[in-house]
């Protein structure tokens, strides 16, 4: 492993260990309101200083780091399931059912998903709680996200559809479900995995947008997306430039992930 | 096209009829209206899924598509306005990205040297890692043009494949034969390489306004640019579902067009290439 690889994987897994343990780095709760400290720059106590409602910015940020990356990773489940299940049976059975995904996943693939994400998003009832709209964003984001990983699985399939192994199994009179289940899938293994991988960077870059739309998580919930937010102050920006610490972090952990995965990037 | 079209309108119409709070009215609540007139209207009000899609389907054959929630005006109104700002956007920011890949990539081919490559490798890979909203509020930030986020949001994804594709044609067998034959590396780029990529970049060119429609929502809503991505961005957060079906029905259709030109550039160029 190269050095910028193996840097990236300790930054990662730094982030990941702060942001699964904050309890332990900062004493109080993303939502905890210090109203004597409203707006406050850094100091020893807040690190990261307050926000105008007197939150403490760096608990905030690692609860959002958490919640963003646990949700980007089950997003990318979602996804890598449905990518799974489509293009596995879409390259073993072949003919007119791979013709039909096939088309279904360019029109997917052909569709601008921030659209087609907000017209979906329009269905999520306005009194909806937060943690609801923020499971529901992620849950849209990996139902969207299939098409692409979908493609590259059904590749796959198809090409061990001609497998000795399996062209065995199918003339021993095993069931089509039993050859998928047991020969199949777990040599597709490898390139799900790096398809889940790869997917999580992508849907962790999809909430920020959304998030800094005002589309992400609702308040008081915080997120990558919704911490950006504060950067639509502008003129704030030059005054308290320790608001640009959610972006570096979100920055940082996506150059991160695409150092860690160039090897999956350039396999996919 | 036309049968994907009639799906994408069938799902954009069950997306409003199974929408929370469909057919609910402020008639419902106002206690001069008897109970029969208001059963009466709630049965009218909620009609089924084929029932709505055919009456979708007749208004939108004459041009009416319904009248914005929020905004209170018809939606056809509102699309007429804002996709030529839209287009203009779109189709400066998509110029300026494919001049500043393809040069871009060309260059790096021809003078293939790693003091170039490593620069653009770090620009590209920082500006993937950044998301579009990002690069839009650096823009605006920046005091720089709206043309110029979307063409930066665009950019290191055609410069990646372009520079990949046009790599993968330099080590082709014509283009080594080329290369034996002593012909200047400028006339191999421009006249065995590239005319080689064009159909590849045709496929490509047809992706690339979904990528630019995609990203033009971002741009135009922290830029403040008028255009059907800032409408769909406000529809959004005010869930203005026949503002928000529409423009999914009216972005697919020109994606699926660009798509179709893509592909008829490619089948042409291909039979230009063999004849």
């Amino acid at each position: 492993m190269r050095l910028p690889r193996k840097a990236a994987l300790i930054v990662l897994l730094a982030i990941l260990a702060g942001s699964v343990f904050s309890g332990f780095v900062v004493p109080h709760s993303y939502e905890t309101q210090f109203r004597d400290n409203l707006d406050e720059p850094p100091s020893w106590r807040f690190p990261l200083g307050t926000d105008p409602l007197g939150r403490d910015r760096l608990a905030r940020l690692l609860y959002g780091s958490r919640l963003s990356l646990i949700l980007a990773l089950a997003a990318a489940a979602v996804a890598c399931v449905i990518a799974g299940a489509g293009g596995t049976a879409a390259g073993m059975l072949g003919g007119r059912w791979e013709r039909l995904f096939l088309g279904a996943t360019d029109v997917f693939l052909s569709l601008p998903w921030l659209f087609l994400f907000l017209a979906v998003r329009g269905l999520i009832p306005l009194n909806a709680a937060p943690i609801t709209s923020a499971i529901a964003t992620f849950v849209l984001l990996g139902l969207l996200g299939w098409p692409g990983p979908a493609r590259i699985v059904r590749a796959a399939a198809r090409e061990l559809r001609q497998a000795d192994f399996v062209l065995q199994a199918r003339a021993a009179g095993r069931p089509l479900y039993r050859v998928l289940l047991v020969d199949v899938l777990p040599n597709l293994r490898p390139v799900l995995r790096a398809q889940f991988w790869v997917s999580v960077p992508v849907f962790i870059a999809a909430e920020a947008t959304l998030g800094l739309l005002g589309l992400g998580a609702a308040e008081p919930l915080p997120s990558w997306g919704m911490l950006l937010r504060e950067l639509e102050n502008y003129d704030a920006i030059a005054a308290k430039p320790w608001l640009l610490a959610p972006a570096t972090a979100l920055v940082g952990v996506l150059v991160c992930f695409h150092l860690v995965l160039s090897k999956e990037e350039s396999l996919s | 096209m036309a049968l994907i079209c009639l799906l994408i309108a069938l799902f954009a119409v069950a997306l409003v009829r199974f929408a929370p709070g469909f057919g609910a009215d402020e008639l419902s609540l106002d206690p001069r209206w008897s109970e029969q007139s208001r059963a009466a209207h709630s049965a009218q009000a909620n009609r089924g899924l084929m029932e709505l899609y055919w009456l979708y389907l007749k208004g939108a054959a004459r041009g009416e598509l319904g009248v914005s929630t929020s905004l209170g005006a018809p939606v056809a109104e509102l699309l007429a306005e804002r996709i030529p700002v839209t287009a203009r956007l779109v189709g400066e920011g998509l110029l300026a990205s494919w001049i500043l890949a393809v040069s871009a990539a060309l260059l790096l081919v021809r003078w293939p040297a790693a003091m170039a490559d490593i620069p653009a490798a770090l620009l590209t890979g920082l500006l993937l890692c950044l998301p579009a909203a990002l690069i839009a509020l650096g823009c605006v930030l920046a005091g720089a043009p709206a043309r110029l986020a979307l063409a930066a949001i665009v950019f290191p994804k055609l410069f990646r494949y372009c520079r990949d594709v046009l790599r993968h044609l330099a080590d082709a067998p014509h283009v080594l034969a080329a290369r034996a034959r002593g012909l200047p590396d400028g006339r191999i780029v421009l006249c065995h390489i590239f005319p080689a990529a064009l159909p590849q970049l045709f496929a490509l060119g047809g992706i690339s306004v979904s990528m630019a429609i995609g990203a033009a929502v971002p741009v135009e809503a922290f830029c403040e640019w008028p255009g059907i991505g800032q409408l769909v961005w406000k529809a959004a957060l005010g869930r203005d579902l026949p503002v928000l079906v529409n423009l999914t029905m009216v972005v697919a259709v020109v994606t699926l067009c660009a798509n179709a030109m893509a592909d008829a550039a490619v089948r042409f160029w291909g039979q230009a290439g063999t004849t």
